[in-house]
């Protein structure tokens, strides 16, 4: 399920932030660009986010929370939980891995 | 730089804006936008242009307009179906025809079962209605949101400039104008705008109210509810329409030289007048089921969401 979301193109590593995020549970765009900045140290600009979440939407790994203000909160779907499991599995790995060799090198 | 982000919103695609404006122009009121992060909406907007695909309709978003479209499809079939409604009354409204319906069973059972398809229709459309205007009408002030509070004032006004239109007609025009037989051109004329501004205060008035709500939050659970009234408006719109028609055949059977005659709308043949009406509730109510055939596929779907 990860190629949900590795095969994002350059929008990748902003739809793994997004899911990441979202992961604490659900949060309008504004909340999801603070929630990024504080935890991912990345600064994602408006269009980026929203083509993060337009693409993210269409693979339906997240949907929109249906509320009466202006504001559209989002939240993960079952499909976008595993996306975003299988990713970090392949990154956790990926990373000790790296850091085996670095210990042996 | 806020302004200038604002403004190159308008960059994006139009199936983009519909999706994704309002809660991106939310989230651009909440922080400064700097120069590059003009650039990055400018880049986000050529994204969209070159990949149109990627602006998701949505499951609950779907489910959401196809419910919305539904509730408002039949709101638009209803108002349609009360136009022709005034035609038929117009007609009826003489002493000929009050005087078989009262002579004649059938004909009087039909008329009958029309005012009470039409009294129904309206308490279902005022249910189901009358939350989601008081829902959108309070999102408005609260969220101070001018387009939307104005367009409810369309249909007031609408109804304002009718009876101011009426009373111009019948306490300056009609007077100053005389004695006027039934098929003169000018009173063919007055009577035609009056028609005229009563269908055009009702469109304009339909058109107002269903963009106010569309654009104002709405929440799905109200269009969930007034699914059931426009279910039952749907089914009081299908029992005037064959009312109307059997009204119709039992006039011709028991009562042949009126139906024949020219008891319809400005003296014209009663019998095309009929016709008429019955086109435009047939047209109407096709409207209103084809909406509410629409409206089942999404209401399955959010029961199999909720459990």
């Amino acid at each position: 399920m990860s190629e949900g979301v590795s095969d994002l193109g350059r929008f990748s590593d902003p739809g793994l932030f997004v899911l990441m995020s979202l992961a604490a549970g659900e949060k309008h765009g504004y909340a999801i660009m603070e929630d990024i900045e504080e935890v991912c140290r990345v600064k994602l600009g408006p269009g980026t986010l929203y083509g993060a979440i337009a693409r993210l939407e269409s693979r339906e790994l997240i949907e929109p929370v249906l509320s009466e203000g202006r504001r559209k909160p989002y939240r993960l779907t079952a499909a976008g939980e595993a996306a975003l499991t299988g990713r970090l599995k392949e990154l956790e790995s990926f990373t000790r891995v790296g850091l085996g060799r670095l210990a042996t090198a | 730089m806020n302004g200038l982000s604002r403004w190159m919103v308008r960059l994006y695609p139009r199936e983009w804006r519909e999706r994704y404006e309002e809660e991106f122009l939310e989230m651009l009121e909440e922080r400064t936008v700097s120069f590059p992060g003009c650039l990055d909406i400018a880049l986000g907007a050529l994204d969209a242009w070159m990949r149109p695909q990627i602006v998701s309709s949505g499951g609950m978003t779907r489910m959401l307009e196809r419910l919305r479209w539904s509730v408002l499809g039949v709101l638009w079939g209803w108002v349609l179906f009360v136009l022709a409604g005034v035609g038929f009354q117009k007609m009826t409204e003489y002493d000929d025809f009050v005087q078989v319906a009262q002579r004649n069973f059938l004909v009087r059972s039909a008329f009958d079962a029309i005012v009470a398809g039409a009294w129904l229709s309206f308490a279902a459309i005022l249910i189901g209605g009358l939350p989601i205007v008081f829902v959108a009408l309070k999102s408005a002030f609260t969220q101070r949101r001018r387009e939307v509070m104005l367009l409810f004032l369309v249909p007031p006004l609408s109804l304002g400039a009718f009876v101011g239109y009426v009373l111009l007609l019948t306490r300056i025009v009609y007077p100053a104008e005389g004695r006027m037989t039934i098929h003169s051109s000018p009173n063919i004329a007055l009577f035609s705008s009056i028609v005229a501004v009563f269908v055009l205060a009702a469109v304009a008035s339909t058109a107002a109210v269903c963009r106010a709500v569309t654009h104002a939050a709405v929440g799905e659970n109200l269009y969930r509810f007034a699914f059931y009234p426009a279910v039952l408006a749907a089914g009081a719109m299908c029992v005037g329409l064959i009312s109307v028609v059997v009204w119709g055949v039992a006039l011709k059977v028991q009562a042949p030289a009126l139906f024949g005659g020219d008891g319809g709308i400005l003296a014209t043949s009663t019998a095309a007048t009929w016709l008429s009406v019955v086109l435009g509730m047939a047209l109407s109510t096709g409207l209103a089921a084809v909406a509410i055939i629409r409206g089942f596929s999404p209401r399955a779907a959010s029961r199999t969401t909720d459990t």
